[in-house]
This record gives C-alpha cells, structure tokens and sequence, in this order.
C-alpha cells in the first residue's frame, strides 16, 4: 500500500509526532498547562466550598416573626384566622409552632411549568391561601384571574423570549432558598468556569503560548531548513505542525472538562449520587473550548507567520475577544457584533448546550428572580432585586441564549460550523503567507 | 568509513561539461536583490554530475546562490530550474535533493536516529523504513555507534556529519553543502570531505560552497567562484595552483607557547614558514596543507602543547580574487 494517501498519511504523522515531541520538551509548554490545571483546581475548591456551606434560610414571607408576641409565629395565627397583631387573639388549644416551621414552608410546586405559552403551576403547601376566612379575600385567592383559586400562571412569549409570573396571593411565596440557591449557583459555577474559564481564558492562553511560535519559532532558530528542503509543500507544514498542537492541546482541555464534570458531578446537588444529567453541558463546553483552541491556533501561528512580534497581533486579538465574551455575557448571544468574533460563536455553543441540558434554565433563573413574589425590600438598604432567592444573579449574570433563533441542537452545529470555516480561512491565509516568504535564515 | 589520513586530496569528478539540455541545477541570467542591494547578479550556469566548488568571500553570495536552488527564496530576475522545475513554485523536485544549511542550530533535544527517522518520513517512507534509512546513513557519515545520544552532547564537527546525514537520507541526486567545513576540527574536515569526494565518485552532482580555496582545491577540481554577487569564470585550475604557490596555505593556531610549538613543528619537512604574529598565535605556512594537518595533532598531545584553536586564515583569497578580477 503506497499510495499517495499513505504517503500523506506518513508525512502527517512524523510532522504531528516531532510536534508533540518538541512541545514535550519545553518547560513552558508544562507551565502553561500547569497554571491552567492549577487555576481550575483552584476554583473547584471554591465551588466545593460554596456546595458545603449551608445558604441561610430566608423568611421570605414574612410569616415566622410573632409580631403580638403572643407565642404564635404569623403563619400559623394567620391559617387559624386569629390576629397576628393582637396579643389577645390566638389560636386556643393549639400548640404554638417553633419559628422555624414558618421558614421555607411554602416551596416551587413548578413541576409542570412549560415553555408552552400559558401554564398553571402552583400549590399552597402550608395552606395560608387555601383557607377560608376573612384575611384572605377571593379576589386574593384568584388574584390572576384565571378562574382556579390559588395557583400561579405563567405566560410565555415565544415572540419576545419572556417570561410573566402571575401568582394568586400567598401562593409558593416562601420558597426553599437552600435548594434553589445550591442549584443555581451549581449551575452558575458550570457556565461561568466554561465559559469564562475554560472556553476564553484557557481557549486564548493555550494557543498563545503553544501556537504563535508554530512556524515562527522554527524561522529564528534556524531550524526551518531541516523541514522546507523536503518534499513537502509549506502548507502541509503548517497544517501537520496545527495537528501536533492539537495533539497536545485538546487531550488536555478533554481531561480538564472530564475532571471539572467528576467535580461538579459528585458535588453538585443531586438526589443520586452523581449528576449525570450535567455532562451535557459539560460535553459542550469542551466541544466549544476545542473548536476555540482551533480557531486561535490557527489564527496565531498565522500571525507568527505574519511577522516576527506576532504575539503581539495575538495579544491585540486577544483584547478584541475578551470585549466580544462580555458582550455575549451581558449582552445575550443575539447581539450583532458577536459574528464577528470568535468566541462570540464559542459561546453560543456553550449556551445552547446550557438550554439542552436543563431545559427549564429560562424558566429557573424567573423563578429565583421572582422568589416567591415578595417585595420586603427595606428602603436604601436593599437593591432593586431583593425580593430575588440567592443564586439567581449569579445564574442571570452567566446564562444567556444562544441567540441564533434556530433550535438548540442546530445552534449548536451552525456555531461549530462556523467556527470550523473560521480556522479554515485562518489556515488558508497562513499558508498562503508562509509560501510566500522567504526563508533567509 | 575512515577518515583519509594522508589528506592528498584524490578528487576524482567527472570532467565538468555543462549540460544545458537537462542539467540538475540552472541558472539563467539570475538576479537577487534584498532591498538595493544586489546579492546575485546575472548568474548564468548549469550543473550536472560530479563535485562542484563554490568558491567566494563572506558575503560574496554563496547562501543566496543555494536558497535559490532550495526554494527558500525568490529570484528577483532571471529562471532558477532544479531538475527543470523551479524550485520556488514546485517542491517535488526536492525529493532528489539533500541539503546542508550553514546554519548551525539543530534539534539539540532529540538523538541523532530520531532526528534523521523523523525527517525520512517526510519523503514518505513507514517508520520502519525511515529508521532502517536513518541507520544506513548515519553509518556512512561514521556516527552508527553513537546514534542514540542527544544531538546536543555532540562535537561541533558530530554535528555536521549528522546534518550531512540528514541530507543523504533520501539517497538525492543532488547534495549542496553550504560551508561543511567551517568549524570542524582537523580530523573531522577530513572525513567531511572524503563524504563529499566519495558522493561525487558515487555519480551525484554535489555542490559545496567555502571561502578557503585549499579545502576546496582539495576536495574538487571543478571550481566556480563567487565575488560580489557576480561569478567569476575559472578557465583551469592552473590559475589557482599558481596562486597556491605564491600564497601558501596557511594554518593558524591559537596555543599558549607558540615559541615552544614552533621548535616542534619546524622538524616537520613540509612547513615552509613559521611566523609568531601576536603573544598567543602560530602561523605555519606549507605548501602540503594536508601532510601538516594530519602530523599536528600528534605533535601537539605527544609534547602536551596547550592549544585551544586551529583555523585556516582565508586572507589569501582576497588577493587571488583581485588576481581573477584582472586586478580591478
């Protein structure tokens, strides 16, 4: 078997290995994959930390505090139609209930909530909605209107992406804060370490350390001539050199998401022993970080090819993406100017694989937002989203849509087209620089 | 192989008929500018078989010349054919062609069987025939027994046997040499250039550039020579020969007694002329270069001389080339 394909094959192979080999000899290349295992460890510990500590149960309602100190918390005063406020008028042959009773009585009862544009959720766990009396009005009862007493709508709009949350009074008003919080700062931790992590930081510093030098470093060592006097065209070199630093950089970023998913795998809130469910989003991360890693190497090793200060261009373009991550962050992935980055596309990915993998991460991120419908906002002292559970900036901040107004899973494909047509053209203009230089070394 | 003790120089080329029907290397009317300046101007010539000389100063245009020959660089006027295919355009014909940079940089970090397996496998051979190529050739160059160490704990004069090797690889028809000699220690040059007098006799066409006139006399009869970017035509050796007698070879040596040396090596028969030009520094002037070169080593360590460099000073050349310009 000797066909041109084998011989392609073998020149590929020698070029990609004596790649690998020579990354394998330079302490900056286990530098710079140290600092980046290093600061990811670093972050898991402080994920680790945030799963272990224990969020403060809020009162979100309101309802623990004995305001007559009559020894009844509100609550329970209020389901048996006594006076919270008057000392005098109690529940009579009841047993008062610990304050705590009242924390966290009233939880998401969401299960059926869908994307569909209207639907009913809801249920009055600690029954201060269901009774009958006169604290409670009917027009309270069926403040939505919907013609079901004590339950919450939610109207979605396709059109616009939004969510309305309309509740009847002293419905899920006091929700768990613990299980909302340890959930959404777990998934904020996932999308903020991928995306921001992973996906730009590692996505940039990787190639900029390993791939300016590419051919460069080759061109003023003095080294280039052993290569270019064989029979083999530059852009095959360019090309087999981009392979063996992708043999070293994406089984790194591949055992970096695996690592991080065992993490946040068996730390993360989960009622099994691991969150399988989260290597979804995991497995697009690593995805997206490898297209990234592509995209740049091929871009710097070009700008290596371009000039000898090449680094200094791939810092520029550096700068350029960084702006293009916070806008896709703050912004949303819709926003225009993203298609001209590349980690703009990157993220996409990410953020598509988020909504594929918790399906209700719109919805979930409302819910906290919403945290039980109550404003106890202390005037000056408290921000504008006070009545919002823990966990649920965080989850905001880090989460957006992927913006292409295409399903998630051809989201996911169109970016990663793109992002392969991107290091194509990076590839293409390399090539066509480094053929047309001269080599006067 | 073993190196050639005697260093009579037995070059044995082919009588050089340029061939400008199918010649490896062509030159037509080839120009290179880098900026204003003019590194080549208007090379004509065409090569074919056997060992050629290329002969010049610093700067003279010797690595411009080879660049273009490999492709590395783009003539700025006038056709440069290597086996009729021009080599800035096309690399397959590099497929019949080694070459040794003067660089002297190399892959320190690898062993000399893995450097040259390595760059086997670009001509598209397996790893098993690469490596099984690699051992032949690193065997001709004399380095068989240490092919597994570091190329980076080689001597310089290891070094350049290994580049040698790298460029014999593919068994090419073509071999250009840029400078092998330069740096090499007296016994290495020797075994340098048995390689090359040795790839001429085997049928290659090697082309092989230095800017001393004696190692090159002594390699090849078959001399082009570069001055100022221009090529000067050589009628017959016979020129050079006669220059040879009027400026003898000179060997310079760098030691801490050259008084005390220069007891030892007058009883040589063939120094013709001993000078002492500054506290540290021996100069011997002999019309055999090769006989004195093969008797110093032993002279040195038998009455335990300190030296510390042997260099063959080239500052006759200018004189030789003023000679061939018709003293201009």
């Amino acid at each position: 078997m000797n066909s041109v394909w084998s011989k392609l094959d073998r020149k590929a192979t020698a070029i990609a290995e004596f790649t690998i080999r020579q990354y394998r000899t330079r302490i900056s290349t286990w530098v710079v994959l140290g600092v980046g295992l290093g600061s990811m460890l670093l972050v898991a510990l402080f994920y680790a930390d945030a799963m272990n500590t224990k969020i403060e149960a809020r009162d979100n309602d309101q309802d623990s505090y004995d305001w007559d100190q009559d020894g009844y918390p509100t609550g329970q005063e209020i389901l048996h139609g006594t006076d919270p406020y008057d000392s005098a008028s109690y529940p009579v042959g009841v047993d008062p209930d610990p304050r705590e009773k009242w924390i966290d009585e009233d939880d998401f009862n969401w299960d059926d909530a869908s994307f569909a544009s209207i639907s009913k959720v809801g249920y009055d766990d600690d029954g201060d909605c269901r009774r009958e009396g006169q604290l409670v009005s009917d027009s309270q009862k069926d403040y939505n209107g919907d013609s079901i007493p004590c339950n919450i709508v939610l109207i979605y709009s396709n059109y616009s992406d939004y969510l309305i949350i309309s509740s009847d009074g002293n419905v899920d008003e006091d929700p768990d804060d613990e299980k909302y919080g340890k959930e959404a700062l777990h998934r904020a931790f996932i999308l903020g370490v991928g995306k921001m992590g992973i996906v730009y930081l590692l996505g940039i510093f990787l190639p900029l350390f390993l791939a300016t030098g590419l051919i460069r470093d080759e061109m003023t060592n003095g080294t280039m001539h052993f290569m270019i006097a064989k029979p083999i065209t530059r852009g095959e070199i360019l090309f087999y050199r981009m392979l063996g630093y992708l043999g070293i950089v994406w089984p790194f970023l591949i055992a970096l998401c695996l690592l991080m998913s065992l993490v946040t795998g068996f730390l993360g809130p989960s009622e099994s022993f691991f969150r399988f469910s989260d290597l979804g989003i995991w497995f697009t991360i690593c995805i997206a970080a490898m297209l990234v890693t592509l995209v740049y190497g091929a871009l710097f090793s070009t700008f290596g090819i371009l000039w000898k200060q090449g680094v200094v261009l791939a810092i520029i373009f550096a700068a350029w993406e960084l702006g293009m991550a916070f806008v896709s962050i703050l912004a949303g992935g819709d926003s225009a100017i993203l298609k001209f980055s590349v980690i703009g596309w990157g993220l996409m990915i990410v953020d598509a694989g988020a909504a594929l993998t918790w399906p209700d991460l719109a919805m979930f991120i409302e819910m906290g937002e919403w945290g039980g419908g109550n404003n106890n906002c202390q005037w000056g002292t408290d921000g504008d989203d006070c009545g919002s559970l823990i966990g649920s900036g965080p989850l905001r901040f880090f989460s957006s849509g992927h913006g292409l107004g295409v399903s998630d899973w051809m989201a996911v494909l169109i970016a990663s087209l793109v992002l392969m047509i991107q290091a194509a053209a990076a590839w293409f203009i390399g090539q066509s620089l480094f053929k047309g230089k001269e080599m006067d070394d | 192989m073993m190196p050639d003790m005697s260093q009579v120089g037995e070059a044995e080329t082919k009588e050089w008929v340029p061939d400008k029907t199918a010649p490896v290397v062509m030159f037509d009317n080839v120009s290179k500018q880098y900026g204003r300046i003019n590194a080549l101007t208007g090379i004509s010539v065409a090569l074919s078989g056997g060992v050629t000389g290329v002969l010049g100063m610093n700067g003279a245009g010797k690595s411009t010349l080879f660049k273009l020959v490999m492709g590395k660089i783009k003539p700025s006027g006038g056709v440069v054919k290597l086996f009729g295919q021009d080599p800035w355009k096309n690399t397959a014909p590099y497929a019949r062609v080694g070459f040794v940079s003067e660089n002297e940089k190399m892959h320190d970090w690898m062993t000399a069987l893995d450097f040259i397996t390595t760059f086997a496998r670009l001509h598209g051979l397996t790893r098993y025939e690469a490596q099984k190529e690699a051992t032949r050739v690193l065997n001709f160059v004399g380095l068989g027994d240490v092919m597994l160490k570091q190329i980076g704990r080689y001597s310089k004069g290891m070094r350049q046997r290994v580049k040698i090797a790298h460029a014999l690889v593919n068994d090419p028809e073509l071999i250009i040499l840029d400078e092998p000699l330069q740096g090499c220690d007296p016994l290495t040059r020797t075994s340098v250039m048995n390689v090359i007098r040795e790839l001429g006799r085997m049928g290659r066409t090697v082309l092989v550039s230095s800017h001393i006139l004696h190692e090159i006399e002594r390699i090849t009869e078959q001399i082009i020579t570069l001055h100022n970017g221009r090529l000067l035509a050589l009628g017959n050796s016979h020129a050079i020969r006669e220059m040879l007698d009027q400026h003898p070879p000179k060997i310079s040596i760098m030691c801490a007694d050259p008084k005390a040396l220069a007891k030892d090596v007058i009883d040589i028969d063939e120094v013709r002329g001993l000078s002492i030009p500054s506290e540290n520094n021996l100069v011997i002037e002999t019309q055999h270069f090769g006989v004195v070169h093969a008797k110093l080593p032993g002279i040195i360590v038998d009455n335990s001389h300190n030296v510390w460099g042997i260099d063959n000073p080239d500052d006759d050349l200018e004189s030789i080339l003023h000679y061939l310009t018709g003293g201009s």
